[in-house]
C-alpha cells in the first residue's frame, strides 16, 4: 500500500538525498562486510586452489552488486523508502505519487549510476529543477517527496 | 416517714464529713509538709522495691498486654498526629537554625562517611542496583529516553539538511542566474 503525495508535496533537496543515501550506503557496506568477513573465515580453514580463490572472490564481488541493487529496488518498489530515507523523512514514487514497479526502480538504479559516473554532475539538475529532480528521476519519471511520519 | 426522718441527719452528717475531708486533704498537698511527705516517701527504700516488685511482678506484662488490647499507642498516636500543634512544632523545629546546625554536624561527621563506605562496600547494595537496573520498568525507560533522544538527533539533521538545500539551491540558481519561482521544495 503506497500514500500518494499530498497536494502541495514537498520535494525534497540534494543535501537531505545525500544524507539519505549515505546510512544506507553505509548499512549496505556494513552487512556487506559482515557476511564477507564470516565467509572469509569459513573459508580460511580449507585450503582453495588459486584459480578457484578468483572464481571466489568474483562470485564475492558479484554477490555485493546484486546485494546492492537488490537493497534499492525492493525498497524503492516495496514501500518507497529505504532505511535511511525513512530516517530522513522522504519516498521515493512516480510523479502522480503511485509506487515504482521493480523494472522501473531497476532503471532507477541503473541512472542513479549514470548520474554519479560524471562525477555526480548528473545530481546537480536537482539544485535547479522544480521539482528537486536529478537525471535518473527524469529519466524514470520518479519524483523524492516528504513523508513525515505521523503520531 | 419516720425512716425518712431518722436517714436524713445522718446523710448531712456524712456529706459534711466529706467536705471535711476533702478540705483536710488540700490543705495537706498544699501545705510544706505534704511535699516534705511525698519526697520522703518517693526516696524510701520501700518505694524502690515497691517499684521493683512491680516491674518484676505480671503487672508490666498485664499493662503491656492491655496497652495492645486497647491499642492504646495506636490511640495516642492518631491523637497527636492529627493535632495541627505537631505540623507547627515539626515546622518550627525544621526552620530553626539549631536543627540547620545539627543537620550540618551530622553530614560533616564521619559517621556519614563510614555509613555511606559501609553501603557501598556492602553486596546487598550492589545486588539492589542490580534489582533495580533489569527491572522492566528501568530497561523500558532507557529504551524509551534513547528512542527519543534518536527522534530528536534525526529530527535536527532533518531540519539542518533542509535548511542546507535550501541554501545549496539558492546559491546555484545565483551562479546560474536563474530566477527563483517560489518555494523550489513545493509543488
Amino acid at each position: 500500500m503506497h500514500t500518494p503525495p499530498p497536494a502541495a508535496a514537498r520535494y525534497e533537496g540534494l543535501v537531505t538525498r545525500a544524507i539519505a543515501f549515505a546510512i544506507d550506503a553505509a548499512i549496505v557496506n556494513l552487512i556487506g562486510l559482515l557476511v564477507g568477513v564470516v565467509i572469509g573465515l569459513a573459508l580460511s580453514i580449507l585450503t582453495i586452489h588459486d584459480s578457484l580463490r578468483v572464481v571466489l572472490v568474483a562470485c564475492g564481488g558479484a554477490a555485493f552488486i546484486l546485494w546492492s541493487v537488490g537493497y534499492f529496488v525492493v525498497f524503492w518498489s516495496t514501500t518507497g523508502q529505504t532505511p535511511g530515507s525513512r530516517l530522513m523523512q522522504i519516498r521515493v514514487c512516480r510523479e502522480g505519487g503511485a509506487r515504482l514497479e521493480p523494472r522501473r526502480a531497476l532503471m532507477r538504479f541503473g541512472g542513479l549510476v549514470l548520474a554519479v559516473l560524471p562525477l555526480f554532475a548528473g545530481l546537480l539538475t536537482v539544485l535547479v529543477d522544480d521539482r528537486r529532480r536529478g537525471v535518473h528521476d527524469m529519466l524514470t519519471g520518479t519524483v523524492v517527496v516528504s513523508a513525515p511520519v505521523r503520531d | 416517714m419516720i425512716r425518712e426522718a431518722v436517714t436524713w441527719p445522718a446523710r448531712a452528717l456524712g456529706r459534711r464529713a466529706e467536705d471535711l475531708a476533702l478540705a483536710a486533704l488540700d490543705s495537706a498537698l498544699g501545705s510544706r509538709v505534704g511535699a516534705e511527705a511525698v519526697d520522703r516517701v518517693l526516696a524510701s527504700a520501700l518505694t524502690a522495691r515497691a517499684v521493683s516488685r512491680v516491674l518484676e511482678g505480671p503487672l508490666v506484662d498485664a499493662v503491656a498486654r492491655d496497652v495492645v488490647r486497647f491499642a492504646v499507642i495506636e490511640r495516642m498516636g492518631d491523637a497527636i498526629l492529627d493535632d495541627p500543634a505537631l505540623e507547627r512544632m515539626a515546622a518550627s523545629a525544621l526552620d530553626s537554625p539549631v536543627t540547620e546546625r545539627l543537620l550540618v554536624q551530622v553530614l560533616e561527621s564521619r559517621l556519614v562517611d563510614e555509613a555511606v563506605q559501609r553501603v557501598l562496600a556492602g553486596e546487598e547494595m550492589w545486588l539492589v542496583v542490580d534489582e533495580i537496573a533489569q527491572s522492566p520498568a528501568v530497561t523500558e525507560a532507557i529504551t524509551r529516553q534513547s528512542v527519543g533522544f534518536a527522534d530528536q538527533v534525526a529530527g535536527q539533521v532533518r531540519d539542518r539538511s533542509r535548511s542546507a538545500d535550501a541554501r545549496l539551491e539558492r546559491a546555484a540558481r545565483r551562479v546560474l542566474k536563474r530566477r527563483q519561482t517560489g518555494d523550489p521544495g513545493s509543488s
